[in-house]
């Protein structure tokens, strides 16, 4: 995904769907999880599916931060010229996109996964 | 040869009296969409102040549980289906090419269509009122409540099928503004230098796309299990009431922002035309736009927080609720920013902006609040809920709506509003609205439960009730004012100067009222800010004259720039379908059928659907390259024709359609793997209904038809004809084997939601297979006549797209219905 040009034009909403595919994955995930084999709620958020599902938001999260990195560097380049306002604007997408899959994975920490 | 007014004229023509029926232009259309919506509005209007009535106190008889039922249900159908979006779209359609420098929206035919449409279903639905069997279980419709055991009659079904052929218009229209907007926009306007309203208009046209079918798919269901004996969401059969929750949620929630965001660009173009400077902010502007469109559809269990889902999933939809407020904010601090910055004259339109800056932020605090969980589960089904609906959704739809119309008046009528009725106007809706609402948060705090028709006296809600309904009557004096206005100002109005707000967008170069054509030469742009009108703000802008386009009409073409989606420049000269009866009478033929199921006189109803799509078919053979007039020389320094090219509108459009039925496509996957997860009395049946050969010869047939249609995409001189009519023959087969499937699968769809869902699947399948061998065969036929060759290619890269998107489902089918299941041990 690396490989499409800073500033073509997919660039813009590539991050925040790669957000919207994390939230599918992590719901249906849970509720997939849950239905097959719910933890002890004793064991609070210390649950492998907890660990799973932290694990992917913190993938995805970085993912999103190079990408937002690959974009800006494109901004840059010298040959970007017009192309620039579509690059920065996606790298500040991505960012975004980073920025809400931390933040809505974050009550992976603290609460048990099936209660 | 010169084109004077007169051949403008004649080309742009649009008939009067019956023939007004064919009008397809985007001015006229959008004025129609508006005019309707108006009158929706003033019915679910009414209906509120009915209620109001009702609950002004208590113990009241004024009107039967049964009657506030239907009253409470068709005003909040009637406000989201049939008045806002109706209203925003066809607002927008009226001002898209006019904004970015078009003559006509990419398909007018179809926003003729979407219009017939709309009108019919909103009739449809309306007619249940006068037949007494209006739909009474709430805009929503929640399943069991609106199932045949607890809705027996037709009042469902008015909904269910009035709605989804309203949809209909919403989807078409939302096609036809994304299209517009990427690929008709006039020479120079790149992205960065497109106007804000065609961003907050794009956006919410790709919304829309997504974000409609799977309330559609919902309705089909519902209405298969009504009509049909179908067990989707009974829970007895293996279904589950909550899919409708989770269906028509999908849809909802991003509903709010779909009629948010237009209203929201009519800030965006407001603001800094009355602050007498460019706005603050426009990349972060356009950042927040798209990240709204995306975080809006990750919202939606927060209106089922209290239906038991484990916390940690409510957390994550909690998180994200609050998270759309961020890029609410940056749009509200931006504006504000603009204001402080400039030099803000405070005429009657930003009247109504101020109100919705008040009051939009007052229904995004309380959003937040119930963004929380335990909030959520104190107030749900309260009345807070009810003035919190009515903050977000009249603040941030109603006053930059009315801004935006006194804004556009000139443009509409040629003349001005009336400063005076207009702050009446004004001022009565503001503190009536304010009366009615603020004070209802505290009747919900109370414990006031929606929905009910009555109350006791003595808890404590007989005041503010009172209070609220003397709220809404000043409210309606408001509404009246601004009629008044608008209906005094067509005669009494001053004329309208030349840009007379001092706009910076092309739409003020235009006369007023601007001509059928919009412009005589399309123009060029270099800067954001078309019109200088902020003195040292244009600083992008050349001083040399800029070419302008398309200036020759005498061959009688319609005709608009067709344009890079990127940088703008323009690539094509696109020939615009003019003025017929297709799209009237298609719409119409769809609504006798919308009857006739309705009805349920299903044999007439088939015979009805083999008419609708026999008269489909029709329209989509007279169109494109066959009249004289649309080959005709043009100007070799213009662009070419968009019929000499593969990139043409309609692939656009196709893979917009594309990507709205993939939308409800994934909708019925979510549905599959919903019910197979959650439903408590799912069963698996011991082994698959399906015959893997017969599905997997269905796939390859449609992948060997996608295939030949790539070697097409460079034409050959000679055997067109013959190669597209094997690809029909491929695409024959394939339909038969999937109708063999279907027939020879034992599915018990009455029994299980199981075989129902395969059977939704496998007709879905079927339907695209069909559409596109009928689409291959009309394409076979115009190859013979020469319609279609190696000098007109365009139409084959779209038959394609069918192609290639059943080659999709098929493959996917293959996997979710046979393979994934059987990999589990589940069959």
């Amino acid at each position: 995904m690396l490989r499409i040009p800073p500033h073509h034009p997919i660039q813009l909403p590539l991050g925040l769907v790669i957000w919207a595919i994390w939230f599918v994955a992590v719901y249906g995930g849970l509720s997939v999880s849950c239905a097959l084999a719910a933890p002890d709620p004793a064991a609070g958020p210390l649950t492998p599916i907890n660990a799973l599902l932290g694990l992917l938001t913190l993938v995805v999260t970085l993912f999103l931060l190079a990408m937002a990195r690959y974009c800006w560097r494109g901004a840059s380049a010298p040959e970007a010229g017009e192309h620039a306002f579509i690059a920065r604007l996606a790298g500040a997408a991505h960012v975004i996109a980073a920025v809400s899959t931390l933040a809505t994975g974050l009550p992976i920490l603290v609460l048990p996964p099936c209660v | 040869m010169t084109t004077t007014v007169q051949t403008r004229e004649k080309v742009w023509h649009n008939p009067r009296g019956w023939r007004a029926l064919t009008v397809v232009s985007h001015t006229n259309i959008g004025r129609r969409f508006m005019l309707t919506g108006l009158f929706f509005f003033l019915v679910g209007g009414l209906m509120a102040m009915l209620m109001r009535a009702q609950l002004a106190f208590p113990d009241q008889a004024f009107m039967s549980a049964e009657i506030y039922n239907q009253l409470f249900t068709m005003h909040g159908t009637i406000m989201m289906f049939l008045f806002a979006l109706p209203m925003l779209e066809g607002l927008g359609m009226y001002m898209v090419p006019k904004l970015i420098g078009a003559r006509d929206l990419a398909f007018p035919r179809l926003g003729a269509f979407g219009y017939y449409c709309y009108l019919f279903g909103g009739l449809i639905l309306l007619s249940s009122v006068a037949l007494a069997m209006a739909p009474d279980s709430g805009w929503f419709m929640y399943t069991p409540l609106s199932s045949d055991v607890f809705s027996p009659g037709l009042n469902s079904d008015f909904w269910l099928l009035g709605v989804t052929f309203v949809e209909i218009a919403a989807v078409t229209a939302g096609i036809e503004l994304m299209v517009s907007i990427l690929k008709t926009r006039t020479a120079g306007m790149s992205l960065s230098r497109m106007p804000l309203m065609a961003w907050y208009l794009l956006v919410t046209s790709v919304m829309v796309v997504f974000g409609f079918p799977p309330l559609i798919l919902g309705s089909i269901l519902l209405e298969l299990e009504r009509a049909g004996g179908l067990a989707f969401f009974d829970v007895a059969r293996g279904g589950d009431p909550l899919l409708w929750q989770h269906l028509f949620w999908l849809f909802g929630h991003p509903e709010v922002y779909i009629i948010f965001l237009p209203a929201a660009g009519l800030v965006s173009t407001l603001i800094p035309v009355f602050a007498r400077r460019p706005i603050i902010g426009y990349r972060a502007l356009v950042l927040a736009v798209i990240t709204t469109g995306f975080i809006s559809f990750g919202l939606w269990v927060h209106h089922m927080f209290t239906v038991g889902i484990p916390k940690l999933a409510q957390a994550f939809f909690s998180v994200a609720s609050m998270l759309v407020a961020v890029p609410t904010a940056v749009q509200i601090f931006a504006w504000l920013a603009t204001l402080w910055a400039g030099r803000p004259r405070f005429s009657l339109p930003m009247l109504w902006i101020f109100g919705f800056l008040v009051v939009f932020v007052f229904g995004g605090l309380t959003g937040v609040m119930l963004a929380l969980v335990p909030f959520n589960w104190q107030v749900h089904d309260t009345h807070f809920v009810v003035a919190h609906m009515h903050y977000v959704l009249i603040g941030g739809m109603l006053f930059p709506l009315v801004a935006g119309i006194y804004y556009y008046l000139p443009l509409f009528t040629g003349r001005m509003p009336s400063m005076q009725l207009g702050r009446w106007g004004f001022w009565l809706f503001f503190i009536g609205f304010n009366v009615t609402f603020l004070i209802m948060h505290f009747t919900g705090l109370m414990g006031m439960p929606r929905r009910v028709y009555t109350y006791e006296a003595g808890l404590g809600w007989d005041i503010p009730n009172l209070i609220s309904s003397i709220g809404g009557f000043i409210m309606t004096a408001g509404v009246g004012m601004v009629l008044l206005d608008l209906v005094l100002h067509g005669r009494y109005g001053r004329k309208a100067p030349a840009n007379p707000w001092q706009g910076d967008t092309l739409e003020w170069t235009l006369r007023l009222p601007p001509p059928n054509w919009n412009f005589d030469t399309l123009p060029t742009v270099n800067s954001r800010h078309p019109l200088p009108v902020f003195p040292g703000h244009n600083t992008d802008a050349s001083t040399e004259p800029m070419p302008s386009w398309l200036p020759d009409m005498s061959h009688g073409r319609r005709e608009t720039l067709g344009c890079h989606p990127v940088s703008g420049k323009p690539v094509s000269t696109i020939h615009l379908p003019g003025n017929s009866w297709w799209p009237f009478v298609c719409a119409l033929s769809l609504a006798v059928l919308c009857v006739l199921l309705l009805i349920r006189a299903y044999p007439l109803a088939a015979a009805s659907a083999t008419l609708s799509v026999a008269l489909l078919s029709a329209w989509s053979w007279y169109n494109g390259p066959r009249k004289a007039h649309a080959l005709a020389p043009s100007d070799p320094d213009q662009p070419p024709l968009h019929f000499r090219g593969l990139d043409s509108p309609g692939l656009w459009g196709a893979n917009a359609g594309l990507m709205a039925s993939g939308s409800l496509f994934m909708s019925m996957l979510f549905g599959w793997f919903y019910l197979w997860t959650v439903a408590p009395l799912w069963q698996f049946p011991e082994q698959t209904p399906l015959h893997w050969p017969l599905l997997t010869g269905v796939a390859l047939l449609c992948s060997l038809a996608a295939w030949v249609y790539r070697r097409l995409l460079t034409p050959p001189k000679q055997g067109l004809t013959r190669s597209v009519l094997l690809i029909a023959g491929a695409g024959a087969l394939a339909l038969m084997l999937l109708a063999t499937q279907i027939r020879l699968a034992p599915l018990a769809v009455r029994e299980q939601a199981h075989d129902a869902i395969l059977l939704v699947m496998l007709l879905y399948l079927l339907m695209h297979v069909g559409v596109a061998l009928l689409a291959t065969l009309l394409q076979a036929r115009r190859a013979a006549l020469g319609l279609v060759s190696a000098e007109l290619p365009y139409e084959l890269p779209i038959v394609r797209q069918l192609w290639r998107y059943a080659v999709l489902v098929a493959w996917a089918l293959l996997l979710v219905l046979i393979a994934f299941p059987l990999s589990w041990g589940v069959y």
